[in-house]
C-alpha cells in the first residue's frame, strides 16, 4: 500500500471539517474525490501533502509516517501536490519555473525540460516567456510537468480542470490519462466527466467524511449513479 | 536602453564609474564618497529586502558591527586600513550569522521589529557598557597606517578605492541574484510555502543570504570608519534605519542598479535640500509617501524600462 489515511481529523480553529477520515491507496491507482465545495476534499488534500497538521490520526506514505513532518521533507520523500489557485512563480521564466523543481530532485536542467515538454510540447516555445504571462491552462500544464521531475511516487491534483476552458479540459485530462498507467494520483474533482474517464476507485465526499466509496468501474462510468449524493 | 545596459555587467559598470567620476569632480570627492559607501549599504540591505521580501527595520546594527569593527581593530590593535577593513566584514558576517539562528526564523513585521529591537540592544551596547571599547558616547579617532600610495588620509584615493569597492560590490550581487541561488531567493519572495514544497529548505538559504548581507553592510559600515577616520555610535542609531529603506525604495527594490540609483539620489536629496530647506525632511516624507502609493517600481524600475 503506498498511502494510507487513518481516522483524520482536520480542524481550522475550533471548526472541525474532517472527521475521522480514512482512505487507501495501492500503486498505479487513480483515486478521485468528488463533492460539493466546501465538502473537505481540498483540506483532506492539503492534509495528506504536509501543509496542515492534522488534530488527530496519521498518515503513511510509502511506510513512513509523514504527518508533522516539515514541509520539504514530504515533498522529497516523492510526494507531490498541483495546486488548486494554478499559480506559478510567475516573476521567474518557465524555464527557471522548472530548474527550481529540478535541483532538489538532482534531476538535470535538459532531462527535467524534457520531462514538461513530453507533456506538452508547445512548452518549448515558451520556455523564456515569463510564466505570469501563460494561460490558465499553460498553467496547469506547468505544473503537473513540474511536479512530475523527478519521477515521484504519487501526485495530489487539486481541481486540476477548474475554471479552464472546455477544449483545455479536454488536454489535461489527455494528459493525466496518459499519466495514469505510469504514477498513482489523487485526484480532487468536481467535473464528473472527467472523474468517470480517469478513475479507478472514487471517494465521495459530504460534510468532512467519506459518504460512500465506489470501487465498481461501471458505476464509475456513470456519473449519474453518484451525482445525486453530491 | 537601460535594460540593454543592466543585462551587461561591462556596460553596467562602466556607466557606474563614468557618472560617479563625473558627480565626484563636479562636485566633492570626499562628499560623493560618503555617497558611494551609502550605496553599498543599500545594495546590502536590498539583498534581503527586494530580492528575498524580508524587511528590516535593523540593518544599521550590521553598519555599525562593520564600522566598530574596523573603528576598534584599527584603535586598538593595528592601524592596517586592509585587516580593519577586513575585521569590519567579518564582524558584521558573524553578528548576522548569530543573530541570524532567531531573526530569520520570523518574517513580515515580527522579522522587521526583531532586527529593531536587535539594532536598540547593540546601539545601547556601543554606548554604554561597552564604552572602554567603543569610546561610548565620543566615539574614537583613527589613523591608518599608510603605504607609499596607498593612502587612505588622501580623500582622493579614498573616493577611488569606494568607487572600486563598489564596483566589486556590484560584480558580485549581479552574478548571485542571476545564479539559480537568486532564483530560489525570487521564488521564496513570491511564495515561500511553495518553495518548501519543491522540497528546499528555505530557512538555509534565507540564513546565508542574511549573513551574505550582514557582511555587505558590515563593508559599507567598514568603509565608513575608514573614510571618516572615526566612529561613533551615529553609525549604529536605530533612527537612521529609515535612510537605507527610504533609498531602495527611492531606487527601486529588487534591483542591484536600482540600489546604487536610489542610495544616490537619497543622498544628494538628503546633502542638498538641506541647504535650501530648513526642514528638508518633510519632503522626504512627501516625496516616501509618492513613492510607496504611485510609484512602487522606484526610479530605476521606470527608467529601465525607456
Amino acid at each position: 500500500m503506498l498511502l494510507s489515511v487513518e481516522n483524520l481529523d482536520v480542524c481550522y480553529g475550533h471548526a472541525q471539517v474532517l472527521h475521522g477520515v480514512s482512505m487507501h491507496l495501492n500503486e498505479g491507482e487513480l483515486v478521485c474525490v468528488v463533492g460539493r465545495n466546501g465538502a473537505g476534499k481540498t483540506s483532506l488534500l492539503r492534509t495528506i501533502g504536509g501543509f496542515m497538521k492534522p488534530a488527530g490520526g496519521t498518515v503513511d506514505f510509502d511506510g513512513q509516517r509523514i504527518d508533522g513532518q516539515p514541509l520539504e521533507q514530504v515533498a522529497l520523500s516523492g510526494l507531490k501536490y498541483v495546486y488548486q489557485d494554478k499559480r506559478v512563480f510567475g516573476e521567474l521564466t518557465v524555464r527557471e519555473n522548472i530548474e527550481l523543481a529540478a535541483y532538489p530532485t538532482q534531476v538535470g536542467l535538459d532531462e527535467a525540460i524534457a520531462k514538461v515538454v513530453d507533456i506538452h510540447p508547445k512548452m518549448n516555445k515558451l520556455l523564456d516567456a515569463k510564466a505570469k504571462g501563460l494561460s490558465g491552462g499553460e498553467r496547469q500544464i506547468l505544473l503537473i510537468g513540474r511536479a512530475l521531475i523527478g519521477d515521484p511516487k504519487l501526485l495530489l491534483i487539486d481541481e486540476p480542470t477548474e475554471g479552464l476552458a472546455a477544449i483545455i479540459i479536454g488536454e489535461i485530462i489527455n494528459i493525466l490519462a496518459a499519466m495514469k498507467s505510469k504514477i498513482t494520483m489523487v485526484v480532487v474533482e468536481q467535473n464528473l466527466a472527467t472523474v468517470s474517464r480517469l478513475a479507478d476507485r472514487v471517494y465521495v465526499m459530504k460534510e468532512g467524511v467519506f459518504s460512500r466509496e465506489i470501487t465498481d468501474a461501471a458505476s464509475i462510468a456513470d456519473p449519474s449513479t453518484y451525482e445525486d449524493e453530491l | 536602453m537601460f535594460s540593454k545596459i543592466e543585462k551587461s555587467p561591462i556596460l553596467t559598470l562602466a556607466l557606474v564609474t563614468v557618472l560617479f567620476l563625473l558627480y565626484g569632480y563636479a562636485t566633492s570627492l570626499p562628499k560623493i564618497t560618503d555617497f558611494i559607501i551609502f550605496c553599498i549599504f543599500v545594495i546590502g540591505f536590498d539583498l534581503l529586502y527586494g530580492h528575498m521580501g524580508q524587511l528590516s527595520f535593523g540593518h544599521m546594527l550590521y553598519l555599525g558591527a562593520g564600522a566598530y569593527g574596523c573603528g576598534m581593530f584599527a584603535y586598538h590593535v593595528y592601524p592596517d586600513p586592509f585587516l580593519s577593513i577586513l575585521v569590519g566584514v567579518l564582524l558584521g558576517a558573524a553578528l548576522a550569522a548569530l543573530l541570524g539562528t532567531v531573526v530569520v526564523k520570523t518574517s513580515a513585521a515580527a522579522f522587521a521589529l526583531l532586527n529593531l529591537a536587535l539594532n536598540e540592544v547593540g546601539a545601547y551596547l556601543a554606548l554604554s557598557p561597552l564604552h572602554e571599547w567603543t569610546g561610548g558616547e565620543d566615539g574614537l579617532s583613527l589613523f591608518f597606517e599608510s603605504y607609499g600610495w596607498v593612502d587612505f588620509n588622501d580623500s582622493t584615493f579614498r573616493f577611488y578605492f569606494c568607487l572600486g569597492a563598489l564596483l566589486l560590490v556590484i560584480l558580485v550581487v549581479t552574478a548571485f541574484v542571476r545564479s539559480p541561488y537568486g532564483i530560489l531567493l525570487k521564488s521564496i519572495k513570491e511564495n515561500e510555502t511553495r518553495v518548501k514544497f519543491l522540497g528546499y529548505n528555505t530557512f538555509v538559504y534565507k540564513y546565508v543570504t542574511f549573513i551574505i548581507s550582514g557582511a555587505i553592510v558590515g563593508f559599507a559600515g567598514a568603509l565608513t570608519s575608514v573614510n571618516l577616520a572615526y566612529c561613533n555610535t551615529s553609525l549604529i542609531a536605530p533612527t537612521r534605519n529609515v535612510e537605507v529603506i527610504f533609498a531602495a525604495l527611492m531606487g527601486g527594490a529588487g534591483t542591484v542598479l536600482g540600489a546604487v540609483v536610489g542610495g544616490t539620489a537619497f543622498m544628494t536629496i538628503s546633502n542638498y535640500l538641506a541647504s535650501y530647506i530648513v526642514r528638508w525632511e518633510m519632503f522626504l516624507g512627501v516625496a516616501l509617501l509618492a513613492f510607496a502609493f504611485w510609484f512602487r517600481k522606484g526610479i530605476w524600475g521606470y527608467a529601465r524600462k525607456l
